[in-house]
């Protein structure tokens, strides 16, 4: 049975989701499960995998509309369980396409050379060595800031520009990668051990 | 190099890299579709206009669109979903699987969750499971790829045929492009020699193993394009090993190995070694750690008949006054060369191995406050090495660097070194140190007759000041000036005493990143412009 009270937060309330497939009056979601279309609203124009924002009424009944990504934020897990006439069992995902700033701090050893530039080498560029090079806040602190889509994972390993100065932990191994997920306001602070070069 | 050498490295490289295409590299899965779009920062791949997916066994599936997430080896078919094997059919409106399990979901929108497995026996009904239903909310103008096919094989890479790089400028469509997503760290060694550019291109790979083709650039001398080959078998964090041969168009064939492998929480041994301009150089080395203790045996050996060998212990830091922190290191080894290392003298041939043993410590005070909103630190590390024959060398070098943040966007730094060493030969620097006849020459080809004060004693001094402009997450500047007042320094011999690097780094695109790097020396030996262009591109 569907709470009137949640029914009424949901309404007029537009939301972006990505729609798995559309027949007769029903819609399934993404992340989601399956709502019931508005009177008069129809399937025409909806394309599996492509994202559309939908306005779910009082009844929780959902009408389709053009995307606007100003206008529509929202994500399919802030789709009122209520409004499903399938409902998912657990919270659906967050949504993906949101771009979010992940900050990584990295404090080096004070044997760095001092005028050395400090780099992120990542899985995403098969860990080129120099993909990316650190802004300096402080003697030996470095800091960079980067837009990750919200839920992406990133793997990451300190350098000072080549495989041959990569980070190595205190017994002078090679480290697993450190891993930051997209998310806002995240911060990850690493220290660097030593050296691959230095001993 | 002989040919005979490099014939078998090419041969060895060769071998290496068969390895895995005939033994591992097989695609678990295929995905084909009008359009296929990868992106890169979340490993997701999406196939839409006639989307199917074909799975081990014979299996087949298909839908309007099919979402596959490479971290989780998920996936989603969204509209007129089908799965087939032989000629059992099941049909739904979305259906999801894993790459590497039997469990099927199937999706009605009348009914809801129906599951079964590859085998697609009866579906028994469940409650749906969002998780399972994910399809990733994609701008399709921000692919990294764009293909028509695509073959998987889990947890290594995705080969897109043909591929094309919508938002990378300059990237060329390729009728075949292996993307690797393996996050064994080997995968990050590189045995070629340093390039000005470098564009790998992966032939095929496993989890544990890639090989790649690289278009180079080197900036000389003598300039031109180059071709590399190299071959690279990882596992995990734990071992890896390189192998690569490089030709450049101009110029001699090299080749080059790396190889590393953590033997336990305590010791690790890693070994290199390169073959250029038929010189060659290989070294061996055994570290090993007690709590932040540590030491390292080395042994090196190359061309001429010249080897070295290293015994080195060294302290953790130790704790002094004020957080200021102080390391020593001891070492004990040799160097030795066929024929002689003091070849002044003339029984040079009884010195062949010369043995050694070394002292350093390394002094460090922590990030500390100044005034005016300055951060300072400061390092000082003196080392003495005393030799068997009469002979020692000292050097002494401190550093200091001062940070002001004027705000969160624009730092300014600078770093003041100097650098003392001196070589000592008792009763013979004379002998070691002689007045060169005729005079040194600069590269401009002036005599320097000031080069007749050196007699092993030098200094470097260097003063950088850099400020560094961040507006925002996307764009980062920074200007660095460095003085550099040294003895031995003369026009063109020694560093200039005046350089200036410019650095930028910006994302023009969403997923398009570049970083440009150019420095200028002032009138020094016939150098202006220094042609370190640094260019990365990241997806």
């Amino acid at each position: 049975m569907t709470h009137p009270l949640l029914i009424a937060a949901a309404a007029a309330s537009l939301f972006r989701v990505v729609p798995l497939a559309c027949s007769d009056d029903r819609l399934a979601i993404a992340g989601g499960g399956v709502v019931r279309l508005a009177a008069g609203a129809s399937c025409a124009g909806i394309v599996p995998g492509k994202a559309i924002a939908i306005e779910l009424d009082a009844d929780g009944r959902a009408t389709p509309r053009a995307l606007d990504p100003a206008a529509h934020p929202a994500s399919a897990a802030d789709v009122p369980k209520a409004a499903y006439v399938l409902a998912p069992v657990a919270p659906a995902d967050a949504d993906t396409a949101d771009q979010v700033v992940v900050t990584i701090d990295v404090f080096v050893p004070p044997r760095t050379p001092a005028t050395d530039d400090i780099y992120l080498s990542t899985d995403r560029s098969d860990w080129n060595p120099a993909e990316i090079r650190m802004d300096r806040v402080d003697p030996r602190h470095y800091r960079l800031g980067i837009p990750l889509r919200r839920g992406a994972r990133l793997a990451f390993r300190v350098t000072r520009g080549s495989f041959g100065t990569t980070e190595r932990d205190a017994a002078r191994a090679l480290p697993p990668a450190h891993v930051v997920i997209g998310a806002p306001n995240v911060d990850v602070r690493v220290t660097v051990a030593a050296w691959a070069d230095i001993d | 190099m002989t040919g005979r050498r490099a014939v078998a490295a090419l041969a060895a490289v060769a071998g290496l890299a068969g390895l895995p295409a005939t033994a591992w590299a097989r695609p678990s899965a295929g995905l084909d579709g009008g359009t296929i779009l990868f992106f890169a920062d979340t490993l997701a791949l999406v196939a839409r206009n006639g989307a199917t997916l074909r799975l081990d066994g014979g299996i087949r599936a298909g839908a309007d669109a099919i979402a596959v997430d490479l971290k989780t080896d998920r996936v989603v078919l969204a509209g007129h979903a089908f799965i087939q094997r032989g000629s059992l059919r099941a049909d739904a409106d979305a259906i999801a699987l894993d790459l590497d399990d039997q469990r099927i979901d199937l999706l009605d929108l009348a009914s809801g969750d129906h599951r079964t497995t590859r085998a697609l026996g009866e579906a028994v009904q469940a409650p749906i499971d969002p998780a399972r239903f994910a399809f990733p909310d994609v701008v399709d103008r921000y692919a990294y790829i764009r293909a028509k096919h695509a073959a998987i094989t889990p947890h290594a890479n995705v080969r897109f045929r043909p591929a094309a790089f919508p938002t990378s400028v300059g990237a060329v469509p390729v009728p075949s492009y292996l993307y690797t997503f393996a996050t064994s760290a080997g995968f990050g060694a590189s045995a070629l020699p340093a390039a000005d550019f470098d564009q790998p291109y992966g032939l095929w790979g496993t989890p544990y193993a890639l090989t790649t083709v690289h278009g180079r650039w080197i900036d000389g001398p003598p300039a031109g394009p180059d071709i590399g080959l190299q071959e690279q078998l990882a596992n995990g964090d734990v071992e890896y090993a390189t192998a690569a041969v490089d030709q450049p168009l101009r110029g001699q064939m090299s080749t080059g190995f790396d190889a590393y492998r953590r033997m336990s929480p305590i010791y690790t041994i890693s070994a290199q070694g390169t073959d250029a301009l038929g010189i060659w150089a290989a070294q061996t080395s055994l570290g090993a750690a007690f709590g932040q203790a540590g030491g390292r045996v080395t042994l090196v050996a190359g061309s001429f008949g010249t080897s070295s060998f290293d015994t080195s212990l060294r302290t953790p830091d130790l704790p002094l006054v004020g957080g200021t922190t102080l390391r020593l290191t001891g070492d004990v080894g040799y160097d030795a060369r066929r024929g002689g290392l003091l070849t002044v003298l003339p029984d040079a041939a009884h010195y062949a191995t010369v043995w050694r043993h070394s002292l350093d410590a390394f002094l460090a005070t922590p990030v500390v406050r100044a005034p005016l909103g300055t951060r300072l630190s400061a390092t000082l590390e003196g080392t003495r090495t005393w030799y068997a024959f009469p002979h020692r060398y000292d050097q002494l070098t401190g550093t200091v660097t001062a940070s002001k943040q004027f705000s969160r966007a624009f730092t300014m730094l600078g770093t003041y070194q100097n650098a003392w060493s001196a070589e000592v030969y008792p009763y013979a620097q004379a002998l070691f140190y002689p007045p060169p006849n005729p005079p040194l020459l600069a590269p401009d080809g002036t005599p320097w007759y000031g080069y007749d004060a050196f007699a092993g004693v030098a200094v470097a001094r260097s003063t950088t000041v850099t400020a560094q402009l961040t507006p925002n997450v996307n764009t980062s500047a920074q200007l660095a000036v460095t003085r550099s007042d040294d003895f031995l320094q003369f026009d063109g011999i020694g560093p200039p005493p005046w350089t200036v690097t410019g650095t930028l780094r910006m994302r023009p695109f969403p997923n398009f990143g570049i970083q440009l790097s150019r420095s200028y020396a002032f009138d020094w030996g016939g150098v202006r412009w220094v042609p370190r262009w640094s260019i990365s591109i990241t997806p």
